[in-house]
């Protein structure tokens, strides 16, 4: 279980909500409860996002383990120049 | 995740030693792309659409075949269709166009020829039958009711759309009430910013040597920020297998963001192939600035409310960033990097557009400067019009270690009010103004990134060693490998190879983008050199006929109670003996990429008769986390400030109304030249990363992102006009003092 | 098309090459001479990263053609360092880290030279408008212009003390 945070992109699948508690020990678990309660969003969640846990970004984080406390953002993905 | 940090004072890290590639860059001896020749070489020439939207109806080539010279002739039709929803599809089309030429400068086929003068020839004899389109040119243009579809196979990212559309993506982010927000505020200003396309602007143009063998297999000389990249995107460009391409990392002239992306090298595998025969692409400076990545040219609404204390309380932003032909850069980068104040309303809305212009292309801190250009503005308005300190105002609502960014993550430990105290402190902001100039202060934010990297340290017989990373040098970043490897084995400097290895000779790693070579291959060194460390006190433990646990390691030496100590050479002396070479490898996928800060002030002068704005003094602080070769951290913030300069001042592109460009040569694309400017003073402050060994934050982007809006500042001090486009030419600058006169 | 036989002194060496009438200079030093220093970055006289010195002067290799360099004497940056000594322009450029990428170089080290062998003592702004013809991305100038403010100190007292000895 994890305390999830969406974007404002986000919410249009989730009746606006952008905190939300989620089942699951990985961050990909997370992914797919969130698909299965909000068809459409984990895909555009495993393409489009990175994820923060605890504030650190992670890069490519889907197997990253989480806990009931733990903070997940997913938030769109960053590259440079 | 927890990184062991090595603690104060270094040895090494923080020294200005000679970095190791120096001497042939300054004995000419030095391997560019364009510099390498093969036996038997054929030089590759461009057919390029002259429309900036067109049907390709048909392709002739029969004419240019037949040609003197010419050995091989490619179009579209010779490349593989990649599904529309492949990562790579946009890069494909923008290489080489298929049915649809999607700007002026859209290469539509390549020839491959004896001589570059008989290239050049069958080239113009290629005969192409397009049907001309309508085009789209700007973002007013895309966003209009009735506007043409620029790019039929565009569809716009995060939506669940389907249809083509001149949108690429939409993004928003928000948090608290604006309309509340805005309620509470005591002042509100509120402006539209524009700004056009600019280019990354590197000295050397694009340029590959591609060697394909009968066996299908091509080794390919490339020019690039990355070659991993290189490899991936021309074996997806092309439907190879990554295990017949291999690429060999030449010196690059200057990246900047724009090499992050490739061009040519699917081009020049393909004609190699079909020739047999080794083929070497070069691209002109006209071909460069038509059609290679510029920065997307913006147009951003922006409304900041702050109370009469100075406390901001919301930002309402609309920015709209043109991809060009396919998707390129975001707008998205542009919204996120909004995090500097603690803001607690905040609604931004990021909207990529489609247009039939170059497509876009990563450079330095991406879209960050536009976003700058324009919320660095209103705050120095507000701080204007409340008649307080621009340096207090920014304090007073500074980001610390914590507080949200603009996606809602806390920030990690952040060095932004350090950085602001640095100029607050300098001698330059205690300097009175000169007379008749003004000054301004801005600021800016780059996130950073890590993403992964591979390193390989071997240790010779003779106790000195060889780094081995797979990440191109684009501005003294050996040195950088070199450093971390001699402070944690205890090997100077000079006994250290950096070396940047080929896609088969080193473990995979990203492009060198988001400042991340220091940070995250400089990990991997560090966590290589640690392992090799391990091994170097069993080996210790060895020789001396002692458990390893009796060894410890101290400044490059195997420090045993009560024996002498042994050196790395004393070590690697015996190595045959004690279990055979010293060698290790490590990979990483770093997390903890540290934020980083700048502040920058300067002074102008603007001429009121001819509209120039001439900087007289100009300092730059920037957080670096740690600065490994402080000379070229220093280089990366004088760099980033004078491109952003650059920026502000006198680039841009030009169009004519069918979407050629104008300036294309570097005698009218105006970049700064020495005269132009004054020294840039550099302040490093250093508020280490926690998440990496030696607090590295990295520093190559967050330079350009503050300049705009400085030197927009100064110019409204000095003269109180607020410029609000792009860039304050002469003519522009000029034009505005005119209409304050009320000419 | 037909070539001709062109004849110069190219850093101190008598030298030879055939070269068709619209060759640039740049390109037949590149690839006839194989001097690899003179860089192509525009191919119409705006960026500098092709500066060579002719007959004294500075110029862009690739606004000349290569037949015009018949009979003159050329010096590019492989002529620069004295055997195993380098320029002090290499070495100050070098110790003050003032290239990064290095493609643009070769040019501010022969525009740098020539200033200083006709001006040992220049002002910061005669060597920002003595460079003014070359442009660098990279560095913004200010470590390009302390190293050469720095190479003239160095030659000016090996000078003085040359004189003195």
């Amino acid at each position: 279980m994890a305390v999830v945070h969406l974007q404002a992109d986000h919410r249009r699948f989730t009746n606006g909500q952008n905190v939300i508690t989620v089942e699951g020990n990985t961050v990909g678990a997370l992914i797919d409860e969130l698909e299965h309660r909000y068809p459409g969003l984990g895909h555009l969640l495993t393409d489009g996002a990175s994820v923060a846990i605890n504030g650190e970004l992670i890069p490519n984080g889907i197997f990253e383990r989480v806990e009931a406390s733990t903070e997940v953002h997913f938030i769109a993905p960053i590259a440079g120049g | 995740m927890t990184v062991a940090t090595k603690p104060r004072p270094y040895k090494y890290v923080g020294t200005r030693p000679v970095r190791h590639d120096g001497l042939e860059k300054v004995t000419g001896k030095a391997r560019f792309a364009a510099d390498l020749n093969m036996t038997a070489q054929l030089h590759g020439a461009f057919v390029r659409s002259p429309h900036a939207h067109a049907r390709i109806i048909s392709i002739d080539t029969s004419k240019a075949e037949a040609m003197p010279g010419v050995k091989a002739v490619v179009t579209g039709a010779d490349f593989p269709n990649l599904d529309i929803k492949h990562p790579e599809f946009d890069t494909a089309v923008n290489i080489m166009a298929r049915d649809e030429a999607l700007y002026n400068g859209h290469a539509v086929a390549a020839v491959a020829a004896l001589s570059a003068k008989q290239a050049k020839a069958a080239a113009a004899a290629v005969e192409v039958h397009y049907e001309a389109l309508p085009a789209v040119l700007t973002i007013e243009e895309a966003l209009a009711d009735d506007a043409p579809i620029a790019n039929f196979k565009n569809r716009t990212l995060f939506t669940k759309d389907t249809e083509p559309s001149n949108l690429a993506s939409i993004n928003q982010f928000d948090r608290g009430d604006i309309a509340a927000g805005f309620a509470q505020a005591d002042i509100i200003v509120e402006r539209e910013f524009t700004t056009t396309a600019v280019h990354q602007g590197y000295i050397e143009p694009h340029a590959c040597v591609a060697d394909c063998g009968q066996d299908g297999k091509v080794t390919i000389w490339a020019s690039s920020q990355g070659h991993f990249a290189v490899r991936s995107k021309t074996a997806d460009s092309l439907g190879w297998s990554t295990d017949r391409i291999k690429v060999i990392p030449a010196e690059i002239g200057g990246g900047f963001g724009g090499k992050t992306t490739i061009y040519l090298e699917p081009v020049a595998a393909l004609l190699s192939q079909k020739a047999a025969r080794p083929v070497k692409l070069v691209m002109t400076r006209e071909e460069v600035l038509r059609a290679t990545g510029p920065a997307p040219a913006t147009k951003i609404h922006a409304k900041l409310g702050a109370t009469t204390d100075g406390t901001l309380t919301t930002l309402a932003s609309t920015m709209y960033f043109d991809n060009g032909s396919t998707k390129g850069y975001s707008a998205l980068t542009g919204a996120m990097s909004v995090a500097s104040y603690k803001l607690p309303n905040l609604e931004l809305h990021a909207i990529g557009t489609v247009t039939n212009t170059p497509r876009s292309a990563a450079y330095r801190a991406p879209s960050a400067p536009q976003a700058a250009f324009a919320v660095e503005t209103l705050i120095d308005e507000i701080a204007q019009h409340l008649n307080l300190d621009p340096i207090e105002l920014r304090l007073k609502n500074a980001v610390v270690e914590g507080d949200l960014t603009a996606m809602g993550v806390p920030h990690p430990k952040i060095g932004f009010v350090e950085t602001l105290e640095a100029i607050k402190n300098s001698d330059h902001y205690n300097s009175p103004i000169p007379k008749g100039a003004g000054r301004g202060v801005a600021t800016g934010f780059w996130f950073n990134i890590g993403e992964q990297s591979s390193a390989t340290v071997n240790l010779n017989e003779d106790g000195t060693a060889a780094v081995i990373t797979g990440s191109p040098d684009i501005g003294g970043s050996r040195a950088s490998m070199a450093l971390m490897a001699a402070e944690e084995l205890g090997l100077a400097v000079d006994r250290i190879t950096p070396i940047v290895a080929d896609t088969e000779s080193v473990g995979f790693t990203d492009i060198t983008e988001g400042s991340r070579a220091t940070f995250a291959t400089g990990m991997a060194v560090v966590n290589a050199c640690r392992e090799l460390i391990s091994e170097l006190q069993q080996r210790a433990a060895t020789i001396r006929g002692v458990d390893i646990e009796q060894v410890e390691w101290v400044d490059g030496t195997a420090q045993i109670e009560g024996q002498d100590p042994l050196s790395i050479a004393e070590i690697t002396a015996l190595a045959k003996k004690t279990g055979g070479p010293l060698t290790a490898t490590a990979s990483l996928n770093a997390a903890g990429a540290g934020p980083s800060f700048a502040v920058h002030v300067a002074d102008v002068a603007v001429d009121e008769e001819t509209g120039v704005a001439k900087i007289l003094r100009y300092t730059a602080a920037q957080d670096a986390g740690t600065a490994i070769h402080p000379s070229y951290v220093e280089g990366q913030i004088q760099g980033g400030s004078v491109q952003g300069i650059g920026w502000a001042l006198n680039e841009e592109y030009i169009y004519d109304s069918n979407g050629e460009m104008e300036n294309a040569s570097f005698l009218d694309y105006r970049m700064p030249v020495a005269s132009d400017l004054p020294m840039i003073d550099p302040i490093i402050v250093e508020v280490p990363n926690p998440s990496h060994p030696y607090g590295v934050r990295g520093v190559g982007e967050t330079g350009i992102v503050p300049p705009i809006p400085t030197l927009a500042n100064a110019i409204a001090d000095a003269c109180g006009v607020r410029m609000t486009a792009l860039p304050m030419s002469p003519p522009r600058l000029l034009a505005a003092l005119n209409q304050r006169n009320g000419n | 098309m037909q070539r001709t036989h062109v004849n110069c002194t190219v850093n101190g060496d008598q030298v030879d090459f055939l070269a068709t009438d619209d060759t640039s200079l740049l390109n037949a030093l590149r690839d006839e001479l194989g001097l690899i220093s003179v860089k192509e970055g525009c191919g119409t006289g705006d960026c500098g990263a092709c500066t060579i010195v002719v007959d004294d002067k500075i110029n862009c290799a690739c606004l000349m053609f290569a037949p015009e360099a018949e009979g003159l004497t050329i010096t590019t940056v492989e002529g620069m360092a004295l055997g195993e000594q380098l320029h002090p322009l290499q070495q100050t450029f070098l110790e003050g880290a003032a290239l990064q990428c290095g493609v643009c170089t070769p040019g501010f080290l022969v525009a740098a030279k020539a200033l200083l062998d006709r001006n040992p003592d220049p002002t910061e702004t005669e060597i920002r408008y003595a460079l003014a013809g070359n442009l660098c991305r990279c560095t913004g100038y200010d470590k390009i212009i302390r190293a050469t403010q720095e190479a003239a100190v160095q030659m000016q007292t090996s000078k003085q003390r040359g004189a003195s000895t």
